[in-house]
């Protein structure tokens, strides 16, 4: 209970902070204040997903259903987080490049991941039992981060794009002004606070489930 | 039980030498992959007209029409086994990782016979500029390999569900679609005179990671 009213509170005050407080960068201008949200989402989208994978390839090992509750409620926020960058993405390309959708590698790559996991949610509901689903299910999850890589970090900077630099540039440095770099670092942290504890419920949800189905 | 490195072989060899008899004996999928094929390529050259001068769209209609054709087709080789009722059978006679490699083995041939058939009369109906065998090649093999590794993944995976035929193109296509727009590009770039190295390298890696996960975990696939 502290621990949520702790996120609560450190959230609300770094975005207070971020959108209040914190400078803009030439160019992006007020557009800057997207990366506070969009940046985090696309993070949480790379580790859900990563997680997601690690867990399949346990229950592939061991065989145990805690694991396979893991991947699927993973692969269910992952996604969740991958519709938020997505659409904030949208929003700024409206904002910056006047329209939400051309098919920018970025925006190509993201697509494509979402469709992935998409159909990652589709083929978990058409396998009845729940071992077989956990099995075929965590086959196809290592397949399909098999990709995640690809789409995510080679693609958009092997093909021309307009999206701004990744957070760690050619350069490997961090180029930001310390504030929202602070501001950025802290946003990040509660976004993976808040993905620990739905992470969290969600798996206690799909036990529950069990006990009640097996009850 | 543990096989050694020949005994796979043997193992591999023999369920490659199967399909390809049990294929022979209907030719049913074949046909039907043929058939597919050929008259998407007549819709879209038929719709599009002669496009000599438009290699963009030449290089995604390309794929295309060789994608339909891998969905269409593809999950008939594990499908068949199930609806036979002979997986079980296959199961006693060799390891689940001989048995998918072998399938894969005789999915890449399948789609090599469907691409012989299906490259030159799309060259020919469309007008397509002259390509350049070398660079088209690499692109087109390494296309293939990867709609061959993930199809024959899938198509296991699949088979053992209950939508089967309507999930398989559903549940491929994401996969396939880095593979698509990697090659599509390459194709394109071919055609343009461009350079096609990074492509063929994105192409290349994609094959090489889908080929080694899909090793790794062909032995779970069914349940001991």
């Amino acid at each position: 209970m502290v621990l949520r009213v702790l996120l609560f509170l450190w959230i609300a005050v770094t975005m207070v902070i971020a959108l209040l407080r914190a400078p803009l960068v030439p160019v992006l201008e007020e557009t800057t204040r997207v990366l506070y949200f969009h940046i985090p989402a696309a993070w949480l989208t790379v580790v859900a997903l990563g997680w997601s994978m690690i867990n399949s390839v346990i229950y592939l090992v061991r065989r145990d259903l805690r694991a396979d509750d893991h991947a699927a409620a993973a692969a269910e926020l992952g996604l969740l987080f991958c519709i938020g960058a997505t659409v904030s993405g949208a929003l700024w390309a409206k904002a910056m490049w006047g329209a939400y959708w051309n098919w920018d590698p970025r925006e190509t790559s993201i697509f494509f991941v979402l469709l992935i996991y998409t159909a990652y949610l589709a083929l978990r509901g058409s396998i009845e039992g729940e071992e077989k689903r956990a099995r075929l299910s965590a086959i196809y999850s290592v397949a399909a981060f098999v990709a995640v890589p690809f789409l995510i970090f080679v693609v958009p900077r092997m093909y021309a794009t307009l999206h701004p630099d990744p957070i760690i540039n050619d350069r490997g440095k961090v180029d930001m002004d310390p504030m929202i770099r602070w501001c950025f670092l802290s946003m990040l942290v509660g976004f993976t606070g808040l993905y620990v504890w739905l992470q969290s419920l969600r798996v206690r949800v799909s036990r529950l489930e069990r006990a009640a189905h097996a009850a | 039980m543990p096989a050694t490195g020949s005994n796979s072989a043997a193992a591999v060899w023999t369920i490659l030498r199967k399909e390809c008899r049990s294929e022979w004996r209907t030719r049913y999928g074949l046909n039907a992959a043929l058939l597919f094929a050929v008259a998407s390529l007549t819709a879209v050259s038929f719709a599009a007209g002669r496009l000599s001068d438009r290699t963009d769209l030449l290089a995604a209609l390309f794929w295309i029409v060789l994608l339909f054709a891998t969905l269409a087709s593809m999950s008939h080789a594990f499908v068949r086994e199930v609806e036979g009722r002979t997986m079980l059978l296959m199961r006693l006679v060799a390891s689940p990782t001989e048995i998918a490699t072998g399938k894969l083995c005789f999915n890449l041939l399948f789609l090599l016979v469907v691409e012989a058939v299906t490259v030159p009369l799309f060259l020919v109906l469309t007008g397509a500029p002259p390509v350049r065998w070398g660079t088209f090649l690499a692109v087109l093999g390494l296309g293939t390999i990867s709609l061959a590794a993930s199809s024959t993944l899938v198509g296991a995976v699949i088979a053992q569900t209950r939508g089967r035929g309507a999930l398989f193109a559903g549940v491929s296509l994401p996969l396939l679609l880095p593979v698509l727009a990697a090659a599509v590009a390459g194709t394109r770039d071919m055609w343009a005179s461009n350079p096609v190295a990074s492509s063929v390298r994105l192409l290349a890696a994609y094959a090489v990671a889908l080929l080694s996960a899909s090793l790794l975990l062909y032995d779970h696939l069914w349940e001991d």
